[in-house]
């Protein structure tokens, strides 16, 4: 299986070839180099682009779309019902981004669609890399705290834990991140536990079985 | 190092105050008042290491352009005033208060303001062996003080290498060619052979010139740099505003030394996308008809909503931050 993977910056990428890799349980292929967006709502804009590119001049089956929450809607269970869609939240956003763009695509490079997997880390991807080390950081404490009208801790709070200053160099950030994700890569289930947002994307990675992809 | 500079009648800097972070990245239109900003800081060196003027001769032009200075502790306590005689001459400095005891040491100081604005033909150029203490405003004794940083500095020179060759992986080696007191730059390449410095692309050779400043084991007080964004990819942005943190923020690379005050300015909104977590960093210099005003962008009431809507570069090119073109 062959995944392209769009996120927001270098140390991003690498940590979630690693989770992408739990999850798969494999050493999946990987477009390179990764795709790259400048934030929200880029990721957002550039995503029909990459679809359609990775659709009609790769042989890539899938694409990887992670995304910071921020101060946004958490997407929730609601949002699973048929034909829903929140527009304040990123995961309905994105996915709808990509249904929209690959209905209308022809077959090409002998397989359907580009499938997708999608997540949103709440409230950023500082968050999954503390999952474990500090048990305050969860999805459900996040959205308590705002139904509370007091965020538990801020972006800022969350990249001075994982990095130990609010300027890491980018590979200083890297080697956090990998750091990270390397303690979580042989069990990821505390972490789909905490972060249904990165639950969804895992789902989204199980869900793909290449015989299913191919037409 | 400096902590606020005021401007009265400067070029289009007519009255307008500026205070100034440990990193300061300004953008506006040309025009505006970000190269009179680094000149005023320039003019300043300049004039410290003249006699101070005193008494009443010392006293502003009444109606003249001026350039008022303050300073971080442990120099809070002194004043400097540039009088000038029109935009093009300042020529006396005035210290309140005059006998200010800490001036000896902070005009020490003063001496160790840089200015830069790269160019890359420059870059590329052989220099004279013994000009290699420091780098030159073009930066064209680069290959000079590349020597100069391998023979005084070994271990930094080596750091200095390492991070060239990570963030440009095509390269493996830098060689010094020595040649009757001149002395020239090459990259090996990963794959073999190797490009003079006059073959490299000018983002390359910037990026040598950034890390060469960035590893200086005695890097300047106040380094100021022009259109920082020049020639490079914008995903090497980010790695040359790591460097330029090396020297604002030392402790964040986990060095153990005095930082660098740095001013820089940008027209790259990929740069600027790079302070959304720092926006207290970002200073925007706005023209209204000949006058142009500073503003920090962290002092916006609605900074929180604008970051959650796009990104900073989008924001600044859209004209909602200001800092962009009149248009007719
Ligand atoms: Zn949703």
């Amino acid at each position: 299986m062959k995944l392209a993977l769009l996120s927001e910056s270098p140390a991003d990428e690498a940590a979630l070839r690693v989770l992408v890799a739990a999850v798969l349980g494999g050493q999946p292929q990987f477009v390179a180099p990764g795709y790259r967006a400048r934030g929200w709502p880029n990721v957002a804009q550039l995503m029909p682009a990459v679809l359609r590119h990775l659709h009609f001049n790769t042989d890539a089956d899938a694409l990887v779309v992670v995304a910071d929450a921020d101060d946004t809607v958490v997407h929730d269970a609601r949002h699973e019902a048929p034909g829903y869609f929140h527009p304040q939240c990123r995961l309905c956003q994105l996915r709808a981004v990509h249904r929209q763009t690959v209905k209308k695509l022809p077959p090409a490079q002998g397989r359907g669609r580009v499938v997708r997997a999608i997540g949103i880390a709440v409230p950023a991807i500082e968050a999954w890399y503390l999952c474990g080390r500090d048990p305050g950081v969860t999805e459900a404490a996040w959205i308590e705290g705002r139904v509370e009208g007091r965020a538990p801790y801020t972006r800022a709070e969350l990249k001075l834990r994982v990095y130990g200053t609010d300027r890491p160099s980018l590979p200083h950030e890297i080697a956090c991140a990998l750091r990270e994700v390397g303690r979580q890569r042989s069990d990821v289930r505390r972490l789909e536990n905490d972060f249904p947002g990165f639950a969804l994307l895992a789902a989204d990675l199980r869900a793909w079985t290449p015989s299913a992809n191919k037409r | 190092m400096i902590a606020s500079i005021a401007f009265r009648k400067f070029k289009a800097l007519r009255n307008t105050r500026v205070a100034l972070a440990p990193f300061n990245l300004v953008i506006g239109p040309n025009g505006s008042g970000k190269t009179s900003l680094i000149e005023s800081v320039m003019r300043l060196k300049t004039l410290a290491k003249l006699p101070l003027a005193t008494g009443a001769a010392s006293r502003q032009r009444a109606d003249g352009p001026a350039i008022e200075f303050n300073f971080a502790p442990p120099h809070e306590g002194i004043t400097a005033q540039l009088g000038c005689v029109s935009d093009l001459v300042c020529d006396t400095l005035r210290i309140i208060p005059e006998e200010a005891a800490g001036w000896a040491a902070l005009r020490d100081e003063l001496a160790d303001l840089r200015s830069y604005t790269l160019q890359p033909e420059a870059l590329a150029g052989a220099a004279q062996r013994a000009d290699g203490a420091r780098l030159s405003s073009s930066g064209h004794n680069l290959a000079a003080v590349l020597a100069h940083l391998r023979s005084a500095a070994p271990a930094a020179f080596a750091g200095m290498r390492a991070e060239l060759f990570r963030i440009v992986p095509e390269f493996a080696g830098l060689e010094l060619v020595e040649e009757g007191g001149q002395v020239s730059f090459a990259l090996q390449l990963t794959e073999g052979g190797q490009v003079p410095a006059d073959e490299l692309s000018q983002g390359t050779l910037c990026l040598v010139a950034v890390l060469a400043l960035a590893f200086d084991p005695d890097p300047p007080r106040v380094l100021c740099i022009e259109e920082i964004d020049r020639g490079f990819h914008p995903r090497t942005l980010r790695e040359v505003r790591d460097a330029l943190y090396r020297l604002s923020h030392p402790r964040s690379a986990g060095l153990d030394r005095r930082p660098t005050q740095i001013i820089t300015t940008t027209h790259s909104p990929y740069f600027i996308d790079l302070f959304r977590d720092h926006p207290d960093e970002i200073i925007i210099s706005k023209k209204q008809g000949r006058a142009a005003q500073f503003s920090r962008l962290s002092d916006r009431a609605d900074l929180g909503e604008l970051l959650g809507e796009g990104s900073l570069g989008d924001m600044w090119f859209s004209g909602i931050l200001g800092g962009v073109p009149e248009e007719r």
